[in-house]
């Protein structure tokens, strides 16, 4: 008997993608296609000048797009051999954690946390309403230290390649010290919270990749590092990926090459927080403890949970630069624009964000190539699909469907991310799967 | 009073306009008391039925399905209003439209051929009527709340018509074009975003696209003088609205 179930246009996520499962004879198939337009950054970059790459390669997501100009300037400032001071190296970071913030606490509270309580959204039941408040005042501390340091929360205007076009002034930053240090006591409580959701138990063995840097807990620096052993340089990382176009997808599918074998693997905060522990401050180390989080997480729903412990941290240490910032007397440094190639990877809060530039000798690019956190994961995301439907054989499709959309959701795709994608779903059987015609009534 | 039903639809684009919905914030919880959010696929998984009042739509027509989608949408929708560069001028992605979409396809794709695209990216006004236009790259959020609170009062939205140098003047923020000789597009940009750039020390880049009856030639020509070359001028209109920007200086009418 063959059974079959089809997610059109799945709801709670960045950008388009729908699920194709197929059930015969205890075989499973499962296809996560992606029928986001693709938008070709890739092409266009092609030509131009060094100094528009950081705001175009923001415009590829409008939830990330720090971690598309911190990828961006870290490798256009290796190519130029152009090292920022340690005030500025500390404002990217201060940066990153306004997005870290914004970004996850999206997720936790309207795209994930709904799924937990039966909501249709975050605003639909009423019980669900303060959990959907707090969200939004976190969301809106992030989008307040975005705001401070570029301008707006979304393509924020100051990031440049050597420093920032204007600085901030420590006054400024102090303002918001009180309202981060009342979040990061509730967010405390929200990692006991999201710990304590109920999962579906369903544990995998994944190879979890992050950056990892001695210094400090992961975003701007650091090798490529992995649960099975892989310890490597940016640019050697770039080497093991393999990117393959897979027919039902426009997003390209990224495995590890690793002895002669391709595997998926899994970026993002899961990897982050397996990988890094070690570097968190110890309360939220005891916090974890306290409600029974054991390391390393190898169930992806618990992707909430990861996220929350991030969130917490990422209010701790935008505490802590704050108080620490003394302003350099200069907001960027002078370099000399020249030819070259670099590798450069930095933590998106979805996972490693792989920009790699080539530029000619008056700082035009002549190619590059972007591999999105949400390319890396896809083939994971299948893997798990496909272990969980044949792990639940029996029961109903509509529980299988209801179960596969939680997981998707719980990985945080980013499918506007995923710069390379196609709708071939809807070629192949000759009718389009847009999935707001399916919806129709 | 019946709460006006409200969609938000996505077509090519990086979801950053729709995000200035949730980023509302506290407005958010009051936008949702005072509309029924009917159609909001990034928040919420309730499907699409019967007419809307309003549509919010963000992205720019760049595949065959959208063309037929977006006529959908506008035959059940009494209001339909643009969000940001993409919808409203065609978006970045447009700077496929002044190339060959097969060369783009091969350079990221290894089997270009499944890749199903138009050879343009255009925006939703060369489709179907539009109502109203927000711009912005991303759109600001005042913007957004000011013309959802017009629809209840049923006014028309009151946005600047001028260009984003009065506001900077009105700031009385040292004019970057004038006393640096930077290439700044703040004289034929349209004003919204708050004049975000000049504040933060850089020249305008143009997210809010071109302004109505600029004289964009002209300015070219100032730039001209401060050094800049041909080239460098072309690439500076060449962004987010490169669409707007290249209609506007040909004089092919204000899109």
């Amino acid at each position: 008997m063959k059974r079959l179930f089809k997610v059109d246009y799945l709801s709670r996520v960045e950008g388009e993608t729908g699920i194709t499962a197929e059930i015969q004879d205890g075989e499973v198939t499962v296809r996560a296609g992606v029928f986001e337009a693709p938008r070709f950054f890739e092409s266009f970059l092609k030509g131009r000048h060094y100094s528009d790459v950081a705001d175009f390669t923001a415009r590829i997501c409008g939830i990330c797009p720090v971690a598309y100009q911190m990828s961006a300037v870290h490798a256009i400032e290796r190519i130029f051999g152009v090292e920022v001071e340690e005030p500025i190296r500390e404002l990217r970071r201060l940066l990153y954690c306004g997005e870290w913030i914004e970004s996850h606490a999206l997720h936790i509270y309207f795209l994930q946390g709904p799924d937990f309580c039966g909501a249709e959204s975050a605003w639909s039941k009423k019980d669900y309403l303060p959990i959907a408040k707090r969200g939004l005042s976190f969301k809106k501390l992030g989008n307040r230290i975005l705001t401070l340091l570029g301008g707006r929360p979304t393509h924020p205007v100051s990031v440049k390649v050597g420093g920032f076009s204007k600085l901030p002034k420590k006054n400024i930053l102090l303002s918001i010290l009180p309202d981060l240090q009342q979040a990061y006591q509730e967010s405390l409580r929200e990692v006991e919270r999201t710990a304590r959701l109920p999962f579906q138990n369903h544990t995998l063995d994944m190879e979890c990749v992050s950056l990892c840097d001695p210094r400090e807990y992961p975003m701007n620096h650091g090798n490529a590092i992995s649960n099975s052993g892989i310890n490597t340089p940016m640019a050697g990382f770039l080497a093991m990926v393999r990117e393959s176009q897979v027919s039902h997808s426009n997003a390209l599918h990224a495995k590890i090459r690793k002895d002669g074998r391709e595997s998926p693997y899994l970026v993002g905060p899961i990897s982050r927080v397996n990988l890094n522990a070690e570097k968190l401050p110890a309360e939220i180390t005891t916090t974890m403890e306290k409600c029974g989080i054991s390391l390393p997480i190898m169930n992806t729903r618990m992707g909430i949970t990861a996220r929350s412990i991030e969130l917490s941290y990422a209010f701790h240490e935008a505490m802590r630069i704050i108080r620490a910032y003394e302003a350099p007397p200069e907001p960027s440094v002078r370099f000399q624009p020249g030819e070259g190639e670099a590798t450069w990877i930095t933590e998106a809060p979805r996972g490693m964000l792989i920009h790699r530039y080539a530029l000619d000798h008056e700082g035009y690019v002549k190619d590059c190539t972007l591999i999105p956190p949400t390319s890396q994961n896809l083939a994971q995301v299948e893997r798990d699909l496909r272990d969980f439907i044949q792990s639940h054989i029996d029961k109903p499709v509509e529980f299988l469907k209801k179960e596969s959309e939680k997981i998707v959701r719980s990985y945080d795709p980013c499918i506007s991310c995923s710069v390379h994608l196609v709708d071939l779903e809807g070629n192949k059987q000759g009718k389009p799967s847009y999935g707001i015609r399916g919806d129709l009534a | 009073m019946k709460r006006p039903r409200i969609g938000v639809f996505k077509f090519t684009s990086c979801d950053g306009c729709q995000l200035s919905v949730l980023n509302l914030e506290e407005e958010l919880l009051d936008l949702i008391g005072l509309f029924q959010i009917t159609y909001f696929r990034e928040a919420t998984d309730r499907p699409l039925r019967g007419h809307l009042d309003i549509a919010l739509v963000e992205g720019s027509i760049s595949t065959e399905r959208q063309k037929g989608h977006v006529i959908e949408i506008r035959e059940r929708t009494r209001y339909l209003v643009t969000i940001g560069a993409c919808a409203t001028s065609g978006g970045l992605q447009a700077l496929r439209n002044w190339a060959n979409i097969e060369d783009y396809k091969k350079a990221v794709y290894p089997s270009p051929a499944m890749i199903e695209t138009l050879p343009s990216s255009t925006p939703i006004s060369d489709h179907v009527h539009v109502d109203y236009e927000l711009w912005g790259c991303p759109i600001s959020s005042d913007e957004l709340s000011e013309t959802l609170g017009s629809f209840l009062l049923d006014r028309r939205p009151g946005m600047p018509a001028y260009s984003l140098c009065m506001e900077c003047k009105s700031r009385g923020i040292p004019c970057l074009l004038v006393a640096k000789s930077e290439p700044c597009l703040g004289p034929v940009t349209r004003a919204g975003c708050g004049v975000l750039c000049p504040s933060l020390e850089r020249p305008c880049y143009g997210c809010f696209g071109p302004k109505e009856g600029a004289n964009i030639d002209s300015l070219l020509n100032v730039f001209r003088k401060n050094g800049f070359s041909h080239h460098e001028c072309a690439l500076l209109l060449d962004k987010m609205n490169t669409y707007a920007y290249r209609k506007a200086r040909t004089g092919e009418g204000h899109p």
